[in-house]
């Protein structure tokens, strides 16, 4: 159980410093009775108050309005009297006084005194202090990690502890320190680097907490930088460097002429650290020394700066044996289309550093694709520039064992125009890694590819199966189809295989791509129709037409699409007729092309359907209504938002907008009003943002702020374009 | 976008949304480089659903409650069931012939639970199983193995218990020889072992869905929270913190790790084998 006893009392005075109020939890710490107090002045009560020099701060208080704090570390005590409890340390109780004065209106009519016993904490603090000489480490690190955590104690005694032999110990008070981090720590901290910066262990925990605590530390730490002693200018450039003050450039910058390497050393990469444009002829000066200790420093802090104004300078770099390979990272970091011409010459020789050019030259190219759209410029720089040698450098790399990242040597290599090239790149089509850069690379070289990529189509890793046919198809060349439509009984690899053939557009490719369209599974189904849409062939008509009337609903509903797409007039009575198809799926897809049928009966059967039909068919009849141009569609959409059918509601609302009719906004207003599902509220303004306008501004802008982020950016966007 | 899902329409910032929710409801993560690779794989599911648009189908699975059954469909397209038997077998090892004796030794004839937390087509379960028959712990003491996958279909391939030669490929062959029957081309499991599994579907991101599994000994939760965020990892641990059993054994995959987030457990290493346990709960003097 805790003392439920106030540790705090308090008394009044007036102006003249006579006691008006003495509470009795002041009288319990201090044995002096209220009777006693009341109506005596403070020297009466308390005579040694002028000799401590402490009657001045009670009438400073009473003049200038001023709260005055007698901190028990100097003073120990106002009122003298003995602890509550013996202590071990202090005869007298400690305590922390305040002292504030009494307002009355806006005249001072006396004083507030706060008295706090401190003693059992103090007594504390001073056992903990102890503990910090004690000869073992865990007293130690028990003392220095309490005296840390527990902000109720002075952070003094940890200073002491900054210079402890044990690393453990140094650590818990460079945290206490720091999180402390008041002014006059800081300053005992300085004082000591300067005394004590002999000690290894001191300076670098005293730096520690410089570089952590929030106080301004640069004018002192700038001060030590210029001081005497090399360790200390050393160590004063680190924390600036680790303070990312950009006020510390300047001297900084005077300390890379400094007389000791290792300050120099220190100051270049706080120079990084701090990203100072303004050091940067300064640091490839010292790179250009050839300095062996200063130049890669000086290379790291140029990349970590990363301004690429410096590029230029870099390059003469690429001729030093010793500074190459970071001047080629530089490069590729920082460098424009100027460094490629360099960058290859360095490929095309014997022993070039191949993979890190590769990489440099790789993300010149990605940087020019994210920023200028024009990553292709980079890849026709180096096609021009690289020589044989160059080539074979790069395919001897990509055939080196034990690498994981192949992507730059693949990307660059694919960039090149060379015999050769594509057979290599062929075989890594299988990496997941390199996938999309093989498959552009295969596609950069065309036609060529070709031979190389038939017999891929037979491999037994199905990833390079896969790749061949992306890459066919992308490539277009029709004398793929026949091997093409031999993958697509490969039902792992149909889906792709349909979409080549469909990139490839040829004819051939019919027999086979219809023998999918009773496929089983849907998306294969739908990859055969795109494909189908995308044949130019006479023959098409002839061959859907009768597979309207297949047994196989699968053939059928894929028969309504292809017919549907193209608009066959002969097949417009099969089409109507399949509205009533027993199967659901078949009656959808006729209902989803009927709008593309040139037909007077089209209309009644869509608006019968959206009424009449199963809730998947309504919903479809409500996507098509969007398409049909008669003026009645708007009164039935309107109807269909009041489907049971959640579905049937948000396409008619969805609809609605492509039908842009001012007449439906009322409706659409009471769906974002009152619809319980969001989605069909975010349909609603989604169509009153394509009918636009003032009132369909009106009613988003109400729902910008809607609790479901997704209704307050749908909101957001349509009041933009009902403004615009 | 990739060749499979070229078919449908995907209106700008939709990819954002999806992978925002899928992360949001399973706690799966996909970074901008991925997301190709997600729609990939929802593809399928859109065109079978009818929709045209990915943004339907976000609608979909954000808000009909009536679809609900749709995000097993998710969870079956998302799921990486790539696994096999003796898979990192340093910590079954360390749970058979250490920690389990110690534990059954202090808490003595109440029955021990193992949850395999994300058991696939459940080879890590299996494992677990054998390798305590091996070591006879099942004539010792009352143990009961859970498994569950947020995947049905890698749950329906558990139940089954007939696994391709790949998924033995790390077994040594007498246990082979010892706990499977060839079948064709395939290996099914000893009925014995296998029905010391009870097999379920849930979701690690869902507290209600693993409340009852959780309560258990010791949980086994490997090479999942690679696909994770973060975020979820956190929100899963500390739902396994607040079920499992003290002291409370947590066993994580190889290439992951929890040091970097502040979590319950504490990491250990028991015969070469690292093993998280929970942090024993500091109560303060004011609770007396």
């Amino acid at each position: 159980m805790t003392n439920a006893q106030p540790s705090i009392g308090v008394f009044t005075t007036d102006t003249d410093l006579v006691i008006q109020v003495w509470d009795a939890a002041l009288a319990r710490l201090t044995g002096i009775s209220e009777e006693t107090a009341l109506g005596k002045t403070v020297t009466a009560l308390l005579p040694d108050l002028e000799q401590r020099g402490l009657l001045k701060r009670f009438q400073r208080s009473v003049k200038d309005g001023v709260v005055e704090v007698l901190a028990p570390a100097f003073h120990h005590y106002l009122i003298p009297c003995a602890p509550l409890t013996p202590a071990k340390h202090f005869a007298n109780m400690q305590q922390r006084a305040t002292i504030a004065p009494l307002r009355d209106g806006d005249s001072i009519a006396g004083l507030i005194i706060t008295i706090e016993d401190v003693t059992e904490r103090l007594e504390s603090e001073r056992e903990l202090a102890t503990g910090l000489a004690a000869g073992d480490e865990s007293t130690r690190l028990n003392a220095a990690e309490t005296l840390s955590t527990d902000e109720s104690y002075d952070a003094t005694p940890l200073l002491g502890a900054l210079s402890d032999n044990s690393w453990r110990v140094r650590r818990a008070a460079v945290q206490g320190v720091s999180r402390r981090a008041a002014p006059e720590a800081i300053a005992a901290l300085l004082n000591s680097v300067v005394e004590h910066h002999h000690n290894a262990s001191l300076l670098n925990s005293a730096l520690q907490v410089l570089a952590s605590s929030d106080v301004d530390t640069l004018s002192p730490l700038l001060q030590l930088l210029q001081g005497p002693e090399p360790d200390l200018r050393m160590q004063a450039a680190l924390a600036l460097g680790e303070q990312r003050d950009a006020r510390a450039t300047g001297a900084l910058m005077n300390a890379l002429k400094d007389d000791d390497a290792n300050v120099r050393y220190h100051a270049i990469e706080a120079l990084g650290k701090l990203g100072a444009v303004d050091a940067m002829d300064e640091l490839a000066d010292i790179a250009e020394s050839r300095d062996f200790f200063l130049a890669f420093p000086a290379l790291d802090a140029l990349a970590k700066i990363g301004d690429p104004r410096i590029a230029p300078r870099v390059v003469s770099l690429l001729e030093d044996d010793l500074l190459r390979e970071p001047a080629i990272s530089l490069l590729g970091q920082l460098g424009d289309e100027n460094a490629v011409a360099p960058l290859t010459a360095l490929l095309n020789t014997p022993d070039a550093p191949t993979d890190l050019i590769a990489a440099a030259l790789a993300a010149l190219s990605d940087r020019y694709a994210e920023r200028y759209g024009e990553g292709r410029h980079i890849a026709d720089l180096t096609n021009r520039e690289i020589s044989p040698a160059g080539v074979q450098n790069l395919l001897e790399a990509l055939d080196a064992p034990g690498k994981e990242n192949l992507r730059p040597l693949a990307l660059v290599l694919g960039w090149l125009k060379r015999s050769g090239v594509e057979r290599a790149l062929t075989r890594f089509m299988g990496r997941d890694d390199l996938r999309d850069e093989i498959i552009e690379a295969l596609v950069q070289h065309g036609p060529a590819t070709f031979d190389l990529l038939i017999p891929q189509l037979e491999s037994e890793d199905l990833e390079i199966r896969r790749s061949a046919v992306v890459a066919l198809g992308r490539i277009g060349d029709a004398r793929a189809t026949p091997a093409l439509v031999n993958t697509l009984h490969d039902a792992n690899l149909a889906i792709d295989a349909a979409n080549a053939l469909g990139q490839i557009g040829d004819p051939q490719a019919l027999d086979g791509l219809l023998s999918l369209i009773g496929s089983d599974d849907a998306s294969t189904r739908q990859a055969a129709v795109s494909a189908l849409n995308s044949l130019a062939t006479s023959q098409m008509r002839k061959r859907i037409i009768p597979l309207l009337n297949d047994p196989d609903p699968n053939v059928r509903e894929s028969a309504v699409k292809i017919a549907g797409y193209f608009g066959y007039s002969e097949s417009t009575s099969d089409l109507l007729k399949l509205s009533s198809d027993p199967i659901e799926r078949v009656r959808t897809a006729v209902i989803e092309h009927l709008p593309y049928v040139e037909d007077e009966r089209v209309f009644n059967v869509l608006t019968h359907a959206l009424k009449e039909e199963t809730p998947n068919v309504r919903a479809a009849a409500a996507r098509a209504l969007g398409n049909v141009d008669a003026p009645e569609t708007v009164d039935h959409l309107v109807q269909a938002l009041a489907d049971e059918d959640v579905w049937v509601r948000y396409f008619s609302a969805r609809a609605l907008g492509r039908r842009r009719s001012e007449e439906s906004i009322d409706a659409l207003e009471r769906v974002v009003a009152g619809e319980k599902f969001n989605h069909v509220r975010i349909a609603a303004l989604d169509s009153l943002g394509q009918i636009g306008g003032r009132r369909s501004a009106a009613i988003a802008a109400g729902l910008v702020r809607d609790d479901d982020p997704d209704v307050a950016r749908a909101a957001q966007a349509t009041l933009e374009k009902s403004r615009q | 976008m990739t060749s499979r899902s070229q078919n449908l329409v995907l209106p700008e910032g939709t990819s954002t949304l999806i992978r925002n929710l899928i992360h949001e409801r399973t706690g799966m993560s996909f970074d901008n480089g991925k997301c190709d690779l997600l729609m990939d794989k929802l593809s399928p599911l859109v065109i079978e659903r009818g929709f045209s648009s990915y943004l339907d189908y976000y609608y979909l699975l954000k808000y009909d409650e009536t679809a609900r059954p749709e995000w097993q469909n998710v969870m079956n397209a998302l799921s990486v069931q790539e696994t096999y038997f003796w898979r990192e077998i340093d910590q079954v090892r360390a749970l058979v012939q250490t920690i389990l004796p110690q534990h059954h030794a202090q808490q003595g004839k109440s029955p021990i639970r193992i949850w395999s937390a994300a058991c696939a087509t459940g080879e890590e379960p299996l494992t677990i199983a054998i390798a305590l028959n091996e070591a006879g712990w099942f004539e010792r003491a009352s143990i009961q193995i859970m498994a569950s996958d947020a995947s049905s279909k890698a749950i329906d391939r558990a139940a089954k218990g007939v696994y391709r030669p790949r998924a033995l490929r790390s077994l040594p062959l007498h246990l082979r020889d010892r706990y499977f029957e060839q079948t064709g081309a395939d290996w099914r499991i000893r009925n014995d072992i296998h029905a010391r599994i009870k097999w379920s579907i849930a979701n690690l991101i869902d507290e209600r869905q693993i409340a009852p599994l959780a309560s258990a000994d010791f949980i086994f939760c490997r090479n999942v929270f690679i696909y994770f965020s973060e975020d979820a990892i956190r929100r899963v641990v500390r739902s396994f913190a607040g079920f499992i059993r003290p002291p409370g054994y947590l066993f994580i995959g190889a290439a992951e790790s929890l040091l970097r987030l502040s979590t319950d457990f504490n990491l250990t290493e028991v015969d070469d084998a690292f093993v998280y346990v929970k942090r024993p709960r500091v109560v303060s003097t004011m609770e007396y």
